[in-house]
């Protein structure tokens, strides 16, 4: 007998298709398991037999993933004729679970930045969550620029099996989000001894203090899980530009703003005063290993 | 007759309106309805954080952006005699990077968006390997894209989305082994390619000078040949037969094509027209019906992209089946495959040729702060044709940006009586499902022509 497989509708609102470009270089086998396991129902960019009239047509949907920012303006934006907002609110009526794929869907992220359509938003602040009846829990939250193939996958998986996931206070899965970005950074131990990068181009150093590195302000799990299932960009030696948080993009993201020749942000839950004198202290110990090349 | 098709699966989407005479389509208007403003949204900001943005321009073709971004703004350095100096180590990255992020848009257009549509042409039971999704062939396509772009996250820390170029070189810093893990995933590409694509092994890829070569050959290059010629897909597709590429690299020439004289190209003859596209804040006037502009040079229209690209650095191959079936659907598709091959091949060469013993960045002498007011032109060559991107700053403020895709250049209204690119192309096609096979051979993206 076959099992049910739950259908995945995935729709796309002003967006760059990162998010699916993403999900399509998923590690190969576990992009595979997804495709096994769900009745990917419909993707504009995928799949070829399902029309947008035949999502409408569909009593319920198991899972509506939205990817890009919502407008209700359609001078700017439409889908099929529809307004995005007009568009959205008949699909999330039949689904059990609303997930915003991207910082876009989330917040209206990069898009949002577009001032002459003043009514770019994320997904959670165009709905009225009173009148869908269908959902099992609050709308999820992954963000990110682009969103990593695995938060998709994972998050899936675990509804399918489990039901629920527990959500931070910004509707984004916990077990993502718990930690920072800067966990597992292979800079970190220039970090904890407060040895900064030199310049760009180097395997050396901590891009905190002068290239502008968000990581131990960024909640999100890059370093654990790793990008393309390779590296980071952190490791490689670019800076986290804080791509999962809700004020993405700020302005300056490549270089680190100072007071005084201080960081005028402090890692995540330290006291300025503390963290100064920390790192005061941490800066005495002259660490031959740390300031000379890894490989002479 | 005029009808009205809503066409998907080209990064967002665009209608088709299309009127017909006798069974064929003798008019073709593409509309782009949707706008996200990215020369608006660039204005005023730091110069240097057009690095973040502009390869979010596109979740494809992000590498592209963000390699004329980073040239643009050498560039003002350029414009105030004072050029920085690059080394080979970074313009190598640089250019292996966007190497592989075409690659990996070669096989996924191919696998992903346009082989299916050509396969359904077809009832014949062995092309449903080709049907989204579920097709053996469209996950082995998947597989190995998902697989070649591992190659690039390797020193750029992932894709898409990585600005790991920057003014002076690139941020990344790799070791002899993840230089070879690079040339591992491209050897597992190739591999691929000549399993999958081609049948046969690169080195007698090479040696075949005409389309008959692939007779001999059981792989998805002979069946997208056979289903092309059942449906007249080498007849059907062309467009001016006019050529341009903006920019050189170690595979393309720059130059462009006209009645079969190669001439040189002039960045300054470079215009782009809005005469039927919308405008910000102003009433719609009856002849605007797209967002996308016009791309011309010395007033007329080019085709850019891989077509363009092998005719102008003289590729046997191409300019052969060139010279029989013209910019047809199949030479257009046969090129975009032959330079995917070209490109892993000439991949591997870069690849080899880094000298990790250089500096991968070298900062500025003068910080872009102090740079009063300059302008400056960049040009690429993306996946899907020539890239341009134009950058006005004061004291590292952005004050102007104006970006022309490749597919301004292809996919763009027409002017008067003078049909764009892809419009002249769609023109004569006898179903609607060729004409959508028609603006696909283009590898539209939506995302990108209206930025």
């Amino acid at each position: 007998m076959m099992k049910h497989k739950p259908k995945i509708v995935w729709l796309q609102a002003i967006t760059c298709n990162g998010n699916t470009h993403s999900l399509l270089s998923a590690n190969p086998s576990r992009f595979e398991l997804l495709l096994n396991t769900f009745d990917f129902f419909y993707h504009p960019s995928i799949t070829t037999e399902k029309t947008l009239d035949d999502v409408l047509n569909l009593k319920e949907i198991d899972f509506l993933l939205l990817e890009g920012a919502v407008t209700s303006n359609k001078q700017f934006y439409q889908i099929s004729d529809s307004s995005v907002t007009d568009l959205l609110k008949k699909v999330s009526k039949k689904s059990k679970y609303i997930i915003s794929v991207g910082s876009c869907a989330s917040y209206g992220g990069i898009h949002a930045k577009f001032e002459e359509n003043s009514d770019i938003k994320g997904l959670q602040d165009t709905l009225n969550i009173v009148e869908l009846k269908k959902l099992k829990q609050p709308i999820i939250n992954l963000t990110g620029c682009p969103v990593h193939p695995e938060w998709i996958l994972q998050t899936l998986f675990t509804l399918k099996e489990f039901g629920v996931i527990s959500l931070d206070m910004q509707s984004r899965p916990k077990d993502i989000y718990y930690g920072l970005a800067h966990h597992g950074c292979t800079r970190n131990e220039y970090f904890e001894w407060k040895v900064e990068a030199k310049s760009f181009g180097h395997k050396e150093g901590c891009l905190f203090y002068e290239e502008g590195c968000r990581g131990p302000m960024t909640h999100s799990n890059c370093n654990r899980i790793l990008w393309n299932d390779v590296n980071t960009k952190t490791r490689a030696g670019m800076p986290c530009i804080g791509c999962t948080e809700f004020d993405f993009p700020r302005d300056n993201m490549l270089e680190t703003k100072k007071n005084i020749g201080i960081p005028s942000e402090v890692p995540f839950g330290i006291n300025k005063r503390a963290y100064l004198t920390i790192t005061g202290v941490a800066k005495t110990f002259k660490i031959d290993r740390l300031n000379k090349k890894l490989i002479e | 007759m005029k009808t009205l098709n809503i066409i998907e699966r080209i990064e967002g989407e665009a209608k088709l309106v299309c009127t017909w005479k006798e069974n064929k389509i003798s008019d073709a208007q593409i509309q782009f309805l949707n706008f996200r403003g990215f020369e608006y949204i660039l204005n005023n900001k730091p110069a240097l954080d057009a690095l973040i943005y502009t390869p979010r321009i596109c979740g494809i073709c992000g590498q592209a952006h963000l390699k004329a971004t980073a040239e643009a703004l050498e560039n003002i350095y350029k414009s105030i005699n004072e050029p920085l100096y690059i080394t080979d180590k970074a313009k190598l990255l640089r250019e292996i990077g966007l190497n592989i992020e075409i690659i990996d848009s070669h096989i996924k257009w191919f696998y992903i968006f346009i082989m299916p549509d050509i396969a359904k042409l077809s009832k014949e039971q062995k092309y449903l390997k080709y049907e989204a999704l579920k097709g053996e062939s469209w996950r082995k396509g998947t597989y190995a894209a998902s697989e070649s772009i591992k190659a690039l996250a390797v020193f750029a820390g992932q894709w898409p989305h990585t600005s790991y170029m920057i003014p002076g070189g690139v941020m990344s810093d790799p070791t002899l082994f993840d230089i070879i893990t690079m040339q591992n995933y491209m050897d597992q590409t190739l591999h691929f390619l000549e399993k999958e694509l081609i049948g046969t092994d690169i080195e007698k890829y090479f040696s075949f000078d005409s389309e008959l070569d692939l007779d001999t050959l059981n792989a998805t290059l002979s069946d997208f040949k056979n289903l092309c010629f059942e449906n007249d897909l080498h007849i059907l597709g062309k467009s001016y037969n006019s050529h341009i590429t903006l920019s050189d690299t170690s595979l393309f020439e720059s130059g462009r094509i006209e009645v079969k004289n190669r001439l040189l190209v002039d960045l300054s003859l470079i215009d782009e027209k809005d005469i039927n596209t919308f405008k910000i804040n102003e009433q719609k006037k009856e002849n605007e019906y797209t967002w996308a502009k016009t791309a011309l040079y010395n007033n007329k229209p080019y085709e850019t992209g891989p077509l363009s690209r092998a005719l102008i650095s003289n590729r046997k191959l191409i300019k052969n089946i060139h010279k029989t079936y013209g910019d047809s659907v199949f030479t257009r598709v046969m090129a975009r495959m032959d330079e995917l091959i070209n490109l892993v091949f000439i991949t591997k060469k870069l690849i080899k040729q880094i000298d990790l013993s250089q500096e991968s960045y070298i900062p500025a002498k003068i910080d872009l702060k102090d740079i009063e007011s300059a302008t400056s032109i960049s040009t690429v060559e993306a996946a899907r044709g020539s890239l341009l991107h134009k950058v006005t700053i004061e004291n590292a403020i952005i004050k102007d940006y104006d970006v022309i895709t490749p597919s301004v250049w292809n996919l763009g209204p027409g002017i008067g009586d003078k049909f764009g690119i892809a419009q002249k192309a769609i023109i004569g096609a006898d179903s609607i499902e060729k004409a959508h096979i028609i603006l696909r051979s283009f590898d539209v993206c939506s995302v990108c022509t209206t930025h």
